[in-house]
C-alpha cells in the first residue's frame, strides 16, 4: 500500500516553546489514522502544519509523492486535501446549502466574463453544484435543514455542515480536528456512522480525537504523541496495551486483557 | 539656507509630535477595545472650541482655569462616548465600527457648528510669539508643542507601565477575556482609555489654535496623518507611533524645499501606502 | 408561484416609480436631484461588492469616482473623444485601479485596506487639485453631453431616462453577480476567510475581483457625473463623499442590491425634504445613521424582507 501522508522530522517552535519536536510518521492508503495525546501535546499544531494553516519551523510533509510543506492552506486544499477545524469555521450568515455550495467553488471554473455573457452556462454550472450539494446534504442527513442560517443551528448540526462542506471539495484525504468533541452520545454515534460512510466512499481519514471509544473503534492505526514527540504507534490493540501510553495518557481502564 | 532648514525641522518636529500623540491615541483605543476611532480630529476640534470659544471668549474665564475645565469636560465626554457608543460598536464588524466612529465625528462637527457658529473665532495672544536664538527666529508655538507633547508622551508611558490602571489597560489589550476573568472591568478600562484619549485630543486642540486658528476645519488631516504615523512606525506599538509621527512631520515639512508647499499633504499618504505595501510591520518591525 | 409574482412586483413597482417621478415632479432642480440619485446608486452598487459583500472597508470611493470623472472630462474636452467612448475609458480606468491598487493592498488585513483606500482618495484629490493638465482647483469646463445622431441628451428629462437605462443594466449585472457563485464567495470571505482557503480557493483573486467591480462601477458613475455636471472641480471628491457612500449602503441595507438602491435614494432625496430643519438637518441625520448601525445593522431594507423559509417547509 502506498503512503498517503509522510511526515518527516516535523518541528514547530513558538517563541521559545517547542510545540512539535522532530515528529515523523506515515499514513497508509485506505486507512483511518488517528493522532492522539494529552492536551497541549501538539496534535492541532501538527494538523495545522500538515494542511498549511501554520508555517513549519523545520521538517517536511509529503502527500503521496509531492512535498506539500511550505504551501499555504488554499494550495494544500486544492490538492484534494480537505480539513475541518477544532473551532468550527463556518459562514455564519449563510444557509447550510450555501455553505456547502462554497465547497464546490474551486471546481466551478467559469470566469466572470463567461458568466456575464452566457447566463445559460452559468446556470448549468450552478445547477450541477446544487445537485451535488443536495446529494451531500442527504448523505450527512442535513437535507431538511438546508435553508437554515448556519449561525442558528445546534452545535452538532454545525459540525455536520462543516464536514459536508469539506466533502463537497471532493477530497481524497480528509483531516478532522476533534470531530466528536462537543457532541452528545447519540450525535456522536451518528457522526461516526457518517465518517465510516465517508471512508467507505474512498476518502482516507486522518483525525485528532479525545474520545477513546471513537478512536479505538474506527482507527486502523494510531500515533501517540506527548510533549510534541512521538511516544508510540500501532494498531488500536497495541496502543491500548502500551505501558507508556497508559501512563502518559490513557489510564488503566482502557487496558484490554 | 541652513536657517530655513532648521526652522522647517523645528516646525516639522512640532507637527510630528502632534501626529505621534494622535497615533498613540489610535493605539491605546485599538488595544483597549479593538476599535479604530476615526473621530480624533473632531474631538481635537471639540477640545479647542470648548477652551477657546466657550470658556475663554464666552465665559471670560482666565486661560489656565479654562484649560483645566476643558480637560475635565473632555475626559467625561470621552467616558460617555465609550459607554454609549464604543461598547455596542465593539461587537460589530470593522465596517460598522469604523462607520460608527466616523458618524460620531460628524455629529461632533455639526454640534460644534451649531453651538459656536461657522465663523473663525479670534483668540488673541494665546501661545503666540517668536523666540530668537541668534539669527534664528522660531515660532514660540512650536517650542511649546514640542515640550508639552514630549512630557505627555513620557507621562503616558509611565502611566501605562507603572500604575495599576495602566497595567489593567495593558492586560485588556493582551486578552480581553482573560482580563475579564482576572476581575478587570473591561468596560471601565475602555472608558478610562477613551477619557484619556479625549483629554489628549483636547490638549492637541489648544496647542494648534495659534497655528490654524479656531475654525471648523482647523484640524485638517491630523487624524489620518496620525494613523499614517502609526503604520510607518509600526501600528499597535507606542514607540512606533512616536518614531513614525516625527518622521512624517519632519519629512513633510522638509518636502516644501523640493516641491510646492501644496503637495506637502501627500507625503504622509505616500509613506502610508509604501509602508503598507512594502513593510506593513513598520520601521521598528514590531508585530502587533 | 406567489413568490415569483412578489419578486416581479418588487422590481416593477420601483421601476414604474422611477419612470414616473420626473414626469410628476417637473421642477428642473428636482430632476437634477433625481439624476444625482441615479449616479449615486451606481457608485453604491459597486461599493457593495467590496465592502457590503466581501466585508473589506473601502474609504476611497471618492477617489475612484474622481478618476472616472476626470477620465471622461479630459478625454472629451482635450482629445474630443465622444462621451460614449469615454465610458469605455472609464471602465479601463476602473480595471487599472482595481488590479493596480487591489492586488497589493488586499494581501494585508482589513484595517490596512481601509487606510490604503483613504490614502488613495486623498492622493487623487490633492493631485487633481494641483496638476496643470487637470486645471487644478479651477476644474474642467464644457464637458459635452451624450448625443445620438443629432439628438443630444442635454435636457434633464432625456438625460434622466438615459441614466436610468445605465442604472437598470448595472443593477441587473450587480444583482446577478450578488446571487451567483461570486456573490456567495464574497460573502463567505466576509464570514470566514480561513474556511474559504480550506476549500481550496485563493482569496486574493475574488477580493481583487470585488475591488475591481467596485472601481469600475465607481468610475462609470464618475463619468456620468462629469457629463451631467458639464463642469467639475476637485472640491467634490472628498473623504466626506466616500463616507457618504458608505452611509448610503449601510442605511439601505449592506450586502443587498435593493438595499443599496434604497439607501442611495433615501440619502439623496431626504436632505431635500428635510430642508426645514435647516442647520439641524445633518446632526439629526447623523444620529439616525448611528442608530441604524447600532440597532438595525441590515438597514432599512430589513424592514421589508420576508422571513426565510422555516425548517418545516423545507422537509423533503
Amino acid at each position: 500500500m502506498a503512503n498517503v501522508l509522510t511526515v518527516e522530522h516535523l518541528t514547530k517552535k513558538f517563541a521559545g516553546l517547542t510545540a512539535v519536536n522532530d515528529l515523523s510518521f506515515t499514513m497508509k492508503e485506505r486507512t483511518i489514522h488517528s493522532l492522539i495525546g494529552p492536551n497541549g501535546s501538539g496534535k492541532s499544531t501538527t494538523i495545522n502544519m500538515c494542511t498549511g494553516s501554520l508555517p513549519i519551523t523545520s521538517g517536511t510533509v509529503k502527500y503521496r509523492d509531492e512535498i506539500i510543506s511550505g504551501r499555504v492552506l488554499h494550495e494544500v486544499a486544492s490538492r484534494n486535501i480537505g480539513r475541518t477545524f477544532q473551532n468550527l469555521k463556518l459562514f455564519g450568515s449563510m444557509t447550510v446549502e450555501e455553505n456547502l455550495m462554497v465547497g464546490m467553488q474551486a471546481q466551478m471554473k467559469d470566469g466572470i466574463l463567461k458568466f456575464l455573457v452566457s447566463p445559460a452556462s452559468a446556470k448549468a454550472e450552478e445547477k450541477r453544484a446544487n445537485e451535488r450539494a443536495m446529494e451531500v446534504l442527504d448523505y450527512i442527513g442535513m437535507y431538511k435543514y438546508r435553508n437554515e442560517t448556519v449561525a442558528n443551528l445546534a452545535y452538532g448540526q454545525q459540525k455536520l455542515t462543516e464536514l459536508g462542506r469539506s466533502i463537497m471539495t471532493a477530497p481524497k484525504l480528509l483531516f478532522l480536528d476533534e470531530p466528536a468533541a462537543g457532541l452528545n452520545p447519540s450525535e456522536r454515534v451518528e457522526f461516526v456512522k457518517i465518517l465510516l460512510k465517508v471512508f467507505d466512499d474512498g476518502i482516507d481519514l486522518f483525525l485528532i480525537e479525545h474520545n477513546m471509544d471513537v478512536v479505538m473503534n474506527i482507527s486502523n492505526y494510531i500515533t501517540v504523541i506527548n510533549f510534541g514527540s512521538k511516544i508510540a504507534e500501532g494498531t488500536p490493540k497495541e496502543i491500548q496495551n502500551n505501558d507508556e501510553v497508559i501512563a502518559a495518557y490513557l489510564g488503566s481502564q482502557f487496558k484490554k486483557k | 539656507m541652513a536657517q530655513t532648514v532648521l526652522q522647517l525641522i523645528i516646525g516639522g518636529l512640532a507637527m510630528g509630535f502632534i501626529y505621534a500623540l494622535v497615533s498613540i491615541e489610535y493605539t491605546i483605543i485599538w488595544n483597549a477595545s479593538g476599535l479604530l476611532n476615526f473621530s480624533h480630529e473632531r474631538l481635537i476640534l471639540l477640545g479647542a472650541y470648548l477652551f477657546g470659544a466657550q470658556f475663554v471668549v464666552r465665559n471670560g474665564i482666565s486661560n489656565p482655569i479654562a484649560v483645566v475645565l476643558m480637560l475635565i469636560c473632555t475626559f467625561f465626554i470621552g467616558v460617555l462616548i465609550s459607554y454609549v457608543l464604543m461598547r455596542p460598536l465593539r461587537n460589530l464588524p470593522l465596517v460598522f465600527s469604523v462607520t460608527g466612529t466616523i458618524m460620531l465625528g460628524r455629529i461632533i462637527t455639526e454640534g460644534v457648528r451649531l453651538i459656536w457658529g461657522n465663523n473663525p473665532i479670534p483668540l488673541v495672544g494665546w501661545l503666540e510669539g517668536t523666540i530668537k536664538a541668534g539669527e534664528l527666529v522660531i515660532n514660540r508655538t512650536y517650542i511649546i508643542i514640542i515640550i508639552v507633547a514630549a512630557v505627555l508622551v513620557a507621562a503616558l508611558q509611565i502611566f501605562l507601565n507603572k500604575t495599576k490602571v495602566g497595567t489593567a489597560m495593558r492586560c485588556v489589550s493582551q486578552n480581553k477575556k482573560a482580563a475579564a476573568f482576572m476581575g478587570i472591568d473591561v468596560d471601565r478600562s475602555s472608558a478610562i482609555t477613551m477619557g484619556i484619549s479625549a483629554v489628549i485630543c483636547g490638549i492637541i486642540g489648544i496647542l494648534i489654535i495659534p497655528l490654524f486658528q479656531l475654525k471648523g476645519d482647523m484640524t485638517g488631516m491630523i487624524g489620518i496623518k496620525g494613523f499614517a504615523a502609526g503604520v510607518v512606525g509600526g501600528f499597535g506599538y507606542i514607540p512606533g507611533g512616536i518614531v513614525g509621527g516625527i518622521l512624517i512631520g519632519v519629512l513633510e515639512s522638509l518636502s516644501t524645499l523640493v516641491v510646492p508647499g501644496i503637495y506637502k499633504d501627500i507625503v504622509s499618504f505616500i509613506l502610508l501606502i509604501v509602508f503598507l505595501l512594502v513593510r506593513p510591520s513598520g520601521i521598528l518591525g514590531h508585530k502587533a | 408561484m406567489s413568490d415569483k409574482y412578489k419578486k416581479i412586483l418588487m422590481v416593477l413597482i420601483p421601476l414604474m416609480i422611477a419612470i414616473a417621478m420626473p414626469l410628476i415632479v417637473t421642477d428642473n432642480y428636482f430632476r437634477g436631484i433625481f439624476i444625482m440619485t441615479l449616479i449615486y446608486i451606481i457608485v453604491v452598487l459597486g461599493l457593495n461588492f467590496i465592502t457590503g459583500l466581501t466585508g473589506q472597508m473601502n474609504l476611497g470611493t471618492a477617489g475612484i469616482f474622481a478618476m472616472g470623472s476626470y477620465t471622461t472630462a479630459l478625454l472629451s474636452t482635450k482629445l474630443g473623444i465622444s462621451p460614449w467612448l469615454t465610458i469605455i475609458g472609464s471602465i479601463i480606468m476602473g480595471l487599472i485601479i482595481g488590479v493596480g491598487l487591489g492586488y497589493p493592498s488586499l494581501r494585508v488585513q482589513g484595517v490596512y485596506l481601509a487606510l490604503t483606500t483613504i490614502g488613495f482618495g486623498e492622493i487623487v484629490r490633492i493631485l487633481i487639485s494641483n496638476f496643470k493638465f487637470t486645471n487644478g482647483i479651477m476644474g474642467i469646463r464644457d464637458i459635452p453631453a451624450f448625443t445620438i445622431g443629432s439628438f443630444s441628451f442635454d435636457d434633464k428629462l432625456a438625460r434622466y431616462y438615459l441614466y436610468l437605462v445605465f442604472v437598470v443594466i448595472m443593477g441587473v449585472v450587480a444583482y446577478r453577480i450578488t446571487n451567483s457563485k461570486w456573490g456567495r464567495l464574497f460573502k463567505a470571505i466576509r464570514d470566514n476567510y480561513e474556511a474559504v482557503q480550506a476549500v481550496g480557493v485563493d482569496i486574493a483573486k475574488p477580493k481583487v475581483l470585488a475591488f475591481t467591480l467596485a472601481a469600475i462601477y465607481g468610475c462609470v458613475a464618475g463619468s456620468l457625473y462629469a457629463v451631467h455636471m458639464e463642469f467639475i472641480t476637485p472640491s467634490v471628491y472628498t473623504f466626506d463623499l466616500s463616507t457618504t457612500f458608505i452611509v448610503m449602503m449601510m442605511l439601505g441595507g449592506i450586502g443587498s442590491v435593493p438595499g443599496c438602491i434604497l439607501g442611495a435614494v433615501v440619502c439623496t432625496i431626504l436632505p431635500e425634504l428635510l430642508r426645514d430643519f435647516g442647520n439641524w438637518y445633518w446632526i439629526i441625520f447623523s444620529i439616525l445613521v448611528l442608530l441604524v448601525i447600532l440597532f438595525r445593522p441590515n438597514g432599512i431594507i430589513s424592514f421589508l424582507k420576508t422571513r426565510k423559509k422555516s425548517v418545516k417547509e423545507g422537509v423533503k
